[in-house]
């Protein structure tokens, strides 16, 4: 409820939305750049999806500390952990809804596509419904664990759109980085539902991103003096 | 009921809040007093488990906060207005927290027409002022029909009307059988408002009581033309002092070891020219506590630190 109702949050999740059918529509009008299968139509809207997703995810656990309305949020309820616990389950949620929106928007970029007589190739198997799934889910855990650790909403959004692309383009050079680390390499493999001799890759990589800063995250929320 | 015992807490090794103990009894409006920066916030927040104490202990009703089942049922707490969402409107802020108090969405209507902001009710807050911030804040406060009201400067931003309205709100709550701790730096204010006082300086409490026996508590005022001789006359002859405005000093008497006889040979003895030296007609405790405030600014602080 709260993640909704302020003015700033409905823009920032109608931008979401929008930027994801922006991304169909380019898909839909210029075909030549990728393979016509339904797959790649779904990974389109992952694409779209995941622009602002992990910002409304680092927002929904850093707002609060910048609004300073954290003060009145653990006075009324002190558990501190119940708190991040919601903020959590509503980002989950919030991911879930998001993947689903993209599935309706990619099945209308499908079709589009369709009806404009082009030929495609329904290759869409379960396992790429579910890697599709577990990526936009992902994508939204990694803003959450910035948005964990960071604790400010400038610094958070700062980092995650200059951390990631810098351990990228160390991942160009070194493949171990790349491999391991990169998530937009690990977390990609996952979106291909290419987990052939990867999974320990991308379980690091999530260990790395996900866990550890989320847990960090949460004992210094814990510990840390509000006002 | 709220009690605190040696509540202490610095920040980077400076202490701010140093061996606090409160009790606020039900039924009883407790007033703590201090100047600004004295440590007042800190302590409130430490009640609330918003900040960690270096020592001891705070509990409401039995209990840290932090372990109440449902808190806001408890205890209301307005330790900032401005801690509220701007985004917000007024009743969409009072509905989160009715849901989170598991009162009926009834009660927020109420509450919006107690404290005069059904009208606003859809405003956002960021387009409050701090006086309506200041009044949502305490229909949140008031949300859950606690027991406790934990206040930090309420009547910052009200008018003169809100005071007074605020006021008979406070005292109504306390005499149903609630407990009331709100802060201020406002003497007058308080005066007006609790029927006890805690007062605080330098993040020590310095003066507690029912505001009767503190009112009745009585100091000496005594006055040189020349105040540093006076100032080292006094410290000397280990006489806890506060240099008041107009070189005029006021020196505590409750011990009961300070006399106007004992100053007057203190004086005679260094040789520093007296030109007052009477027990303080004026408000006792107003006479402590302009020099507790006034000690911040002037030059020679003394021994009162």
């Amino acid at each position: 409820m709260k993640a909704t109702d302020t003015r700033a949050a409905r823009w920032l999740l109608a931008l979401c939305g929008l930027s994801t059918v922006v991304m169909m529509l380019v898909a839909v009008i210029v075909p030549r750049s990728f393979d016509q299968t339904y797959a790649s139509y779904l990974r389109v809207a992952s694409i779209g999806l995941i622009i602002l997703l992990p910002v409304v995810a680092i927002l929904m656990f850093t707002g609060e500390w910048s609004q300073r309305s954290i003060m009145t949020t653990f006075t009324q309820e002190p558990r501190r952990t119940r708190v991040l616990n919601a903020k959590l389950a509503v980002s989950l949620m919030m991911g879930g809804v998001a993947a689903v929106f993209g599935g309706v928007v990619a099945a209308a970029g499908l079709g589009l596509a369709a009806a404009s007589g082009r030929p495609l190739e329904a290759n869409l198997s379960v396992g790429h419904v579910i890697g599709y799934l577990l990526y936009v889910v992902l994508n939204v855990l990694g803003g959450v664990a910035f948005g964990a650790l960071v604790q400010s909403s400038a610094g958070a959004i700062a980092a995650i759109f200059t951390i990631n692309p810098a351990v990228a383009l160390i991942g160009e050079v070194s493949t171990l980085v790349g491999d391991w680390i990169d998530t937009e390499t690990t977390w990609n493999w996952v979106l291909d539902n290419d987990w052939g001799g990867h999974v320990p890759q991308i379980l690091f990589s999530i260990v790395l991103w996900v866990a550890l800063p989320i847990a960090a995250g949460v004992a210094r929320a814990i510990r840390r003096d509000v006002g | 009921m709220i009690t605190t015992t040696a509540l202490t807490k610095s920040y980077k090794k400076v202490p701010v809040v140093r061996d606090v103990s409160l009790r606020c009894e039900p039924g009883t409006i407790t007033g703590f007093l201090g100047a600004n920066g004295a440590g007042k916030s800190t302590t409130l927040k430490m009640i609330a488990g918003l900040v960690r104490p270096d020592r001891g202990t705070a509990t409401i009703d039995g209990r840290p906060f932090v372990e109440l089942p449902n808190p806001t049922r408890v205890v209301g707490m307005l330790l900032d207005a401005s801690a509220m969402h701007p985004g917000r409107g007024g009743r969409a802020t009072l509905k989160i927290a009715a849901r989170l108090a598991g009162v009926h969405p009834r009660r927020v209507e109420h509450l919006l027409d107690l404290v005069g902001l059904t009208d606003a009710a859809e405003k956002r807050v960021g387009a409050y002022s701090l006086g309506m911030r200041q009044r949502l804040g305490i229909a949140q406060a008031l949300i859950g029909e606690p027991r406790a009201l934990i206040l930090d400067e309420p009547a910052n931003g009200l008018d003169p009307e809100g005071i007074a309205w605020m006021r008979t709100l406070l005292r109504d709550f306390a005499d149903h059988g609630g407990t009331v701790l709100l802060s201020s730096h406002l003497l007058h204010e308080v005066q007006a408002t609790a029927d006890h006082l805690v007062v605080i300086s330098d993040g020590a409490v310095v003066a507690a009581g029912r505001l009767d026996d503190l009112l009745a508590s009585s100091t000496i005022l005594v006055r040189s033309p020349d105040p540093a001789a006076l100032a080292a006359a006094l410290q000397a002859a280990r006489i806890d002092y506060v240099a008041g405005p107009g070189a005029a000093f006021t020196v505590d008497v409750s011990g009961g070891r300070v006399t106007t006889e004992v100053l007057a040979r203190v004086a005679r003895d260094r040789q520093v020219l007296l030109t007052e030296l009477r027990q303080s007609e004026t408000n006792g405790l107003e006479q402590l506590f302009f020099s507790l405030t006034a000690g911040k600014t002037a030059p020679s602080h003394g021994a009162a630190a």
